[in-house]
C-alpha cells in the first residue's frame, strides 16, 4: 500500500498552470506580431509602454475580481466603485489641495463599498450577483449625484505623477502593476488566507467542514476587491486629470473578460494574478489593434462581450475535459 | 418550511389582502408619506405618470419574473431594449412598415433570447456572465448601428400610438395590463407555466416526468426577449426617437421590482403580481423623490436601499414566523 | 447520486445462492407468467459491482418484498427497472416478451411507476400541478388547463389514500411525511401495472403507513404488482406474498411467506451466523471528551450521548435515521434549537471552525461533495483544516506544507505521485485517507467518522481501521458511523443505535451485536 514518495514529481518543470501562462504569452506575441506587420510603428517603444500604461489601468480594476472569483465569489460593482472613489477623490483633492487626502478618500471609499458587498452577502444571503450589481447601480448613482453634471478637471502635477510619471525611464501605473500583482500573489501562495480562499472556491461545503471561517474570509475577500478598485480609481484619476461619472462603468466588461482570459475559472478554485495580469494586456492590445485596423470605439462593447462569452466557452470546455470539477 | 408562506402565494386579491410582503407595506408607507407631503401627489395627473411609468417598467420586470423563477436572471434585458428600438427607429427611417420594423425587432429580440437561452439552458453556463456577455454585444451593436447617436426623425406613428387612449386609458397602461393576463394565463392556467416554475425548483423531476426541460427553459429566454424588444417600441414611442443606451439601467429596475415583490432567486418561488408591487413601489419613490425634487441619479441609490429594506423586512418576518411556530 | 451510496461489502461476495438454499417457486397464482422479470442483470461502477447476474420474477396482484441492508444493491436494481440506468448484462421482461427500458419515460410507457426515497416534488407547484406534471394534456381546454377537473382528479386520488390534504398546497409547506404520500398519490395517479415503492414507510406515520397498506391491499385486487422495499419485518411479514433477500448485489433467497422464520431472514440479510464475530479487545477510556444533553434540531430530538478519551463509539442505525445529523450537530454544522453541547468540560463554541481549533474533526459521509475540494492537490486539501496552526502567524510556508504532506502521505500511506496529484485522480481510500490526514495534521482529538470505509478498498478499510486504533491509542475519541453492522461491531467499543431520529438504544459489552442492532433500528 505505501508508494514511496519519491515518484513525486516537481512542480518546477512545468506546471499546467505555467503552461497555461506560456500559451497565452505566445498569443500575445503572436498578435502583437501580426500587429506590427500591419503597422510597424504598433512596435515602437513608446506605443507598447503606451499600451502596458493602459492594460495596468484594466489590471488593477481586475485584481481583486481576481481574489474574489478565486474565492467563489463575483464583484459586478468595480467599475461603479472606481468611478465613484475617483470622483470623490477629485473632489477632496480639489477643495484640499492636499493629493494625499485623495488618496486616503479613494482607498476609503472602495474598501467601504467592498465591505458593504462583503455584508450583504453574508448577512442578507444575497446572491453575490445580485448583492454587488444593486452596489454598482447605487454607487453609480451616488456618483452621479455628487457630481451634479460636472466634471472635476486639474489635478496638482504631484498627483498626476502616479498616472502620468516615470520612474527608471517605466511609467508608474506598471510599477503599481508590479506592486500590486506582487502583493496578490503573495496573498494567494504565502498566506493561509490564499490558500483557504482557493479551497472555498473549489467547495465552499467542504472549506466549512474543514473549519475554514468562510464568512469573514468572504467578507475579506470583497473588501480586498475594494480596495484595488480604489487604486485603480486613483491611478485612472491621476492619468486622466479629470474625473465625471461616466469613467468606470465602460470597464466592467473587460475586467471580467480579462480574468476569464487570463485563465481563473468562474467557477471557482482556481486561477492566477499573473494570468490576469495577461488577460489585460491582451485584451488592450486587441482594443489597440481594432484601433490600428480603423474599427470604430463603437465596437468596442461588442468586442468586450463577445471576449467574455468565448471566454466562458472555453472555461466550460477546459473545466469539462477535468473530471470531478463541475 | 412554512415560515415563508405569505410570500408563495402565486395569485388572486384575498392572498394580497391576508398578507402584504415586505414591498406592499413600503408601498403604502411611501403612498401615505408623499400626500401628506405633497397633496399634488395623488393628483390625477400624476398618478396616470405613476400608470405610466409603471407599465413600462412593467414589460420589462413581468418576463424577468418568468426568468427568474427559473433561476435565472437577464442583465441583457437594457442593452436589448435599446438596440431594439434602433433597430425599429433605422427600419423606419428606411421606409420599413410600422409592422415590418416591429417584425424585424422581434425577431432580432428572440435570436438574443435563444443565444441567452442556449448557453443557459443547453450549456448550463451561469446566466449572470452569460447575460453580461450578450449585454456586451447588443451595446456594441446598438452603437454601431447609430454610432451611438439618438435616431429620431422617422413617422409619428409610434409617439401616435403611444399617446393613444382606449377609454381614457392610455394604451401603455392597457398594453402593461393585458400582457400581465397574458403571462398570468401562461404561468398558472397553462402546462408551459407549470414547467416554468419546475425548471426553478425540480429540473429533474421535470426531466423525470419525460418533459424536454432544457427547450422550455430556452423557451423562457426566447419569450422574454421578444416581449422586452417589443416594449422598445413604447420606450421610443415616448420620446419620438431612439437611444441606443436608453434601456441601460432599466434591467437592474426590472431585477428590484421582481426581488422587491418577494420573488426569490431560488427554488422558482415567486408570484406573478410580486412584480406589479415592486414595480409600483420603485415608481411611487420616484415620483415622490421627484416632487420632493431628489435628484434622479440618488433616487436610484434609494431603490437600493428600498430593496435591502424589504429584504430585511421579509426576512425577520420569516424569523418571526419561525418562532411564533 | 444513488450509485455514491450503495456500495458492497466485498467481504461476502462470494457466496450467491449456495449458502441459504433456492426455495423453487411453484405455488400459488402462478400457474400464469410472471407480470415481470429481471433475468440476469449485472451492473458494475468503477471499483463496485453493484448488481450480480440478479433475476426476480413479479406476478400480477403479489407484493414482491425486497430485502436487504444498507448496500445490498436494492436501489440500484430499481434505477435499473426504471431506465435511470443501463444494466451490463441481462433483460427485463414484461408478460413474457422482452423490452427494453432505456428512459424513464420506456418504463412509464410500460407501466411501471416508481415512488423514490428522494423526493421529485417541485417545491413551488401545488399537490395537484405535481402529481399530474407531464401529463396536464388529460385536464387541457382551448391550450389551458382545467385547473377544478385538475384538482377534483387530484382529490380523488388522495382520497383514495385517505389524506385529506388541501390540493392548492405547495409542495413546499408539506412535511416530509405529507410529501412522501404526495409521491405515493403521483405513482398511483399513473394506474402502473408495476409499482415500485422503495421503502415508502420511512418517513410517514402509523396512522399514514395503514392507508398505505390498505391501498396495496386494494391495488393487489385490481391485479397491479408491487415490488415493496423495505427493512421493517413488521411490514415484510404482513404484506410480503414472496420475499427476496439481496446481499452484496446478489440474490441470496426467493422465498414465499411463512418460508422463513423473521430470524432467518435476518440471518440472511447479515450473511453469517451471528456470533462468528472477532473478539473486541476491550480499552481502558478515559476522560469525557464531549457531552450532550437533550440536543435537538430541526432533524432531531433529544440526543444525550458521551464520548470518552480512548473509545471507539459507534451510531448505528437505518440510512435516514438521523445518524449524520448527529454528528453534523456535534460539528456545529446545523443549528441546534435546544440542548447543550460541552467539549472537553466547557460549552463548545458557536462555528464549525472554532470547534475544530477546540479539537473537533468531521470525516463526512460524502467525502466527494463535504469532504475535499476534488479539483485541488493532495497538499491543499491535507493542509487545509491546519492552516491555523501550522501557520499560525498567517504566513504560509510551502516548503514547510510540502514536508507536512509528505509526513502524512508516508504515514497514511496514501498512494499518490506526490503531493501536487489533484485528488480526484485518486482511489476512494486513498482520498478518504487524505480526508483523514487533514484531521491528523490538525491535531484533532475527537474524530466524527461518518461511514469511514464506504467506497474503499479491502486493504484501505484494514489501514483505516488500524488508524482508529492508533487514534484510540493516542488518548482521541472516536464516533463511528457504519451501514456495515460487522465493522461496526468489531470496531466499537460500544455503540448507540437511532431510529426515527432518536437514539433508541445503547449497546455494550457483549450485547453489541449485529442482530442486537438490527432489532433495535429496524422497527418491530
Amino acid at each position: 500500500m505505501t508508494v514511496p514518495a519519491t515518484l513525486d514529481i516537481r512542480p518546477s518543470s512545468l506546471s499546467p498552470d505555467a503552461a497555461a501562462l506560456l500559451g497565452r504569452l505566445v498569443l500575445i506575441v503572436l498578435i502583437a506580431g501580426a500587429l506590427t506587420a500591419v503597422d510597424p510603428g504598433f512596435a515602437s517603444v513608446s506605443n507598447l509602454l503606451n499600451m502596458l500604461r493602459q492594460a495596468s489601468l484594466l489590471f488593477l480594476v481586475a485584481s481583486g475580481l481576481t481574489l474574489v472569483i478565486i474565492g467563489g465569489g463575483l464583484d459586478l460593482s468595480v467599475g461603479a466603485n472606481l468611478t465613484l472613489s475617483a470622483c470623490l477623490a477629485a473632489a477632496a483633492i480639489k477643495t484640499t489641495g492636499n493629493p494625499w487626502y485623495g488618496v486616503a478618500v479613494a482607498i476609503g471609499a472602495g474598501t467601504l463599498i467592498g465591505f458593504a458587498n462583503g455584508l450583504m452577502i453574508n448577512r442578507l444571503r444575497l446572491p453575490p450577483f445580485l448583492a454587488t450589481f444593486g452596489m454598482l447601480w447605487v454607487a453609480q448613482g451616488i456618483a452621479y449625484w455628487f457630481m451634479a453634471g460636472q466634471t472635476i478637471y486639474g489635478m496638482p502635477m504631484s498627483f498626476r505623477y502616479f498616472g502620468t510619471g516615470f520612474f527608471l525611464g517605466v511609467p508608474l501605473p506598471i510599477w503599481i502593476t508590479l506592486v500590486v500583482c506582487l502583493a496578490c500573489s503573495t496573498l494567494l501562495h504565502r498566506t493561509t488566507f490564499g490558500r483557504e480562499a482557493y479551497f472555498m472556491g473549489a467547495n465552499q461545503t467542504a472549506a466549512l467542514l474543514s473549519g475554514v471561517p468562510v464568512e469573514r474570509r468572504r467578507l475579506l475577500l470583497y473588501v480586498l476587491s475594494g480596495l484595488t478598485a480604489g487604486i485603480a480609481a486613483l491611478v485612472y484619476l491621476a492619468r486622466l486629470n479629470a474625473a465625471e461619472p461616466g469613467i468606470g462603468e465602460p470597464l466592467l466588461l473587460p475586467a471580467i473578460a480579462a480574468v476569464l482570459v487570463g485563465g481563473t475559472s468562474l467557477f471557482g478554485g482556481s486561477g492566477n494574478i499573473v494570468g490576469t495580469v495577461l488577460g489585460a494586456i491582451l485584451l488592450t492590445i486587441i482594443v489597440n489593434g481594432l484601433n490600428l485596423l480603423n474599427v470604430a470605439a463603437t465596437w468596442h462593447p461588442f468586442v468586450n462581450g463577445a471576449v467574455v462569452l468565448i471566454a466562458i466557452l472555453a472555461d466550460l470546455a477546459l473545466s469539462r475535459r477535468r473530471p470531478g470539477s463541475s | 418550511m412554512s415560515a415563508s408562506v405569505p410570500l408563495q402565494r402565486k395569485s388572486g386579491i384575498a392572498q394580497l389582502l391576508g398578507a402584504i410582503p415586505g414591498a406592499g407595506l413600503l408601498l403604502i408607507l411611501m403612498l401615505a408619506l408623499f400626500t401628506l407631503v405633497n397633496p399634488r401627489f395623488v393628483s390625477q395627473t400624476n398618478l396616470v405618470n405613476v400608470g405610466l411609468q409603471t407599465s413600462l417598467l412593467l414589460m420589462i420586470a413581468l418576463p424577468m419574473t418568468l426568468i427568474i423563477l427559473t433561476e435565472g436572471l437577464d442583465l441583457s434585458a437594457g442593452a436589448l431594449l435599446g438596440l431594439s428600438g434602433v433597430i425599429v427607429a433605422e427600419a423606419l427611417l428606411a421606409g420599413w412598415g410600422v409592422f415590418a420594423a416591429c417584425a424585424a425587432a422581434f425577431a432580432v429580440s428572440a435570436v438574443f433570447g435563444a443565444l441567452n437561452g442556449i448557453l443557459i439552458a443547453y450549456l448550463a453556463l451561469p446566466a449572470f456572465v452569460v447575460t453580461l456577455g450578450t449585454m456586451g454585444l447588443m451595446q456594441g451593436i446598438a452603437l454601431v448601428l447609430t454610432n451611438g447617436d439618438p435616431v429620431g426623425g422617422f413617422t409619428p406613428a409610434i409617439e401616435t400610438f403611444y399617446r393613444s387612449q382606449l377609454w381614457f386609458v392610455p394604451l401603455p397602461i392597457v398594453i402593461a395590463v393585458a400582457l400581465y393576463a397574458a403571462l398570468w394565463l401562461l404561468l398558472y392556467r397553462t402546462r408551459l407555466g407549470n414547467y416554468v416554475i419546475a425548471i426553478g425548483g425540480n429540473k429533474d423531476a421535470l426531466r423525470l416526468a419525460g418533459i424536454r426541460a432544457n427547450l422550455v427553459h430556452l423557451a423562457v429566454y426566447v419569450l422574454g426577449s421578444a416581449i422586452i424588444g417589443l416594449s422598445a417600441v413604447l420606450l421610443i414611442g415616448r420620446t419620438n426617437s431612439a437611444h441606443p443606451t436608453v434601456g441601460i439601467g432599466m434591467e437592474f429596475e426590472a431585477i428590484a421590482a421582481v426581488v422587491l415583490g418577494g420573488t426569490s432567486f431560488e427554488k422558482g418561488q415567486g408570484w406573478l403580481f410580486g412584480a406589479v408591487l415592486g414595480a409600483l413601489a420603485i415608481t411611487v419613490l420616484r415620483n415622490g423623490l421627484n416632487i420632493l425634487s431628489i435628484d434622479s441619479s440618488l433616487q436610484v441609490v434609494c431603490i437600493g436601499l428600498l430593496l435591502i429594506l424589504a429584504l430585511l423586512i421579509d426576512q425577520a418576518r420569516k424569523q418571526f414566523v419561525r418562532r411564533a411556530a | 447520486m444513488m450509485h455514491g451510496t450503495e456500495i458492497q461489502n466485498e467481504q461476502g461476495g462470494g457466496s450467491l445462492h449456495a449458502s441459504t438454499g433456492f426455495a423453487p417457486l411453484a405455488t400459488g397464482s402462478e400457474a400464469d407468467a410472471p407480470l415481470l422479470r429481471l433475468v440476469g442483470i449485472d451492473k458494475s461502477f468503477p471499483g463496485v459491482h453493484a448488481l450480480k447476474n440478479v433475476s426476480l420474477d413479479v406476478y400480477a396482484g403479489e407484493v414482491h418484498v425486497i430485502l436487504g441492508q444498507n448496500g445490498a444493491g436494492k436501489s440500484t436494481l430499481i434505477k435499473t427497472l426504471y431506465g435511470a440506468y443501463a444494466a451490463d448484462r441481462g433483460h427485463i421482461e414484461i408478460e413474457g416478451r422482452r423490452v427494453s427500458v432505456a428512459r424513464p419515460a420506456d418504463a412509464s410507457a410500460l407501466g411501471i411507476a416508481v415512488i423514490f426515497q428522494e423526493f421529485s416534488l417541485v417545491p413551488y407547484l401545488d399537490i395537484a400541478q405535481n402529481i399530474f406534471l407531464g401529463r396536464e394534456a388529460a385536464f387541457s381546454r382551448f391550450g389551458l388547463v382545467d385547473s377544478a377537473a385538475m384538482h377534483a382528479a387530484a382529490r380523488i386520488i388522495l382520497d383514495d389514500l385517505g389524506l385529506d390534504y388541501d390540493t392548492r398546497s405547495y409542495a413546499a409547506d408539506l412535511g416530509v411525511a405529507q410529501q412522501q404520500m404526495v409521491e405515493i398519490a403521483k405513482a398511483l395517479s399513473q394506474n402502473a401495472r408495476v409499482l415500485v415503492m422503495d421503502e415508502p414507510t420511512a418517513a410517514i406515520s402509523e396512522r399514514e403507513s395503514d392507508r398505505l397498506f390498505q391501498t396495496i391491499a386494494r391495488l393487489t385486487e385490481k391485479r397491479v404488482a408491487i415490488v415493496y422495499i423495505s427493512h421493517r419485518m413488521k411490514e415484510v411479514q404482513m404484506l410480503g406474498d414472496r420475499i427476496t433477500i439481496l446481499r452484496d448485489g446478489a440474490v441470496v433467497t426467493s422465498v414465499l411467506r411463512d418460508q422463513k422464520s423473521q430470524a432467518e431472514m435476518v440471518g440472511a440479510m447479515i450473511g453469517r451466523a451471528s456470533g462468528s464475530q472477532l473478539a473486541r479487545t476491550p480499552r481502558a477510556p478515559g476522560e469525557p471528551i464531549l457531552f450532550t444533553r437533550d440536543v435537538s434540531t430541526a432533524k432531531l430530538s433529544d440526543i444525550s450521548i458521551e464520548i470518552l478519551a480512548g473509545e471507539v463509539v459507534g451510531l448505528a442505525g437505518l440510512v435516514g435515521s438521523g445518524r449524520t445529523e448527529v454528528v453534523r450537530a456535534l460539528f456545529g454544522a446545523d443549528p441546534i434549537a435546544s440542548g447543550e453541547i460541552s467539549l472537553s468540560g466547557s460549552r463548545a463554541p458557536a462555528t464549525p471552525d472554532r470547534r475544530v481549533r477546540a479539537g473537533m474533526a468531521l470525516l463526512p459521509e460524502d467525502r466527494k461533495r463535504e469532504g475535499l475540494a476534488l479539483p485541488l492537490d493532495v497538499r491543499d486539501n491535507a493542509t487545509v483544516a491546519s492552516l491555523w496552526r501550522s501557520f499560525a502567524s498567517g504566513w504560509f510556508s510551502p516548503a514547510k506544507a510540502e514536508r507536512d504532506t509528505r509526513g502524512l502521505i508516508a504515514q497514511l500511506g496514501i498512494a499518490a505521485h506526490g503531493t501536487r496529484q489533484s485528488v480526484h485522480t485518486l482511489s476512494g481510500g486513498n482520498q478518504q485517507k487524505v480526508v483523514l490526514a487533514k484531521w491528523l495534521a490538525a491535531g484533532a482529538k475527537l474524530f466524527l467518522l461518518d461511514e469511514p470505509t464506504r467506497g474503499v478498498d479491502v486493504g484501505a478499510k484494514a489501514e483505516i481501521y488500524r488508524l482508529i486504533d492508533q487514534l484510540v491509542e493516542g488518548g482521541a475519541g472516536v464516533v463511528v458511523i457504519s451501514s456495515e453492522l460487522p465493522e461496526l461491531v468489531q470496531l466499537c467499543d460500544r455503540a448507540y443505535v437511532m431510529r426515527d431520529h432518536r437514539i433508541v438504544g445503547h449497546l455494550a459489552g457483549d450485547q453489541l451485536t449485529e442482530r442486537a442492532i438490527l432489532e433495535l433500528a429496524v422497527h418491530q
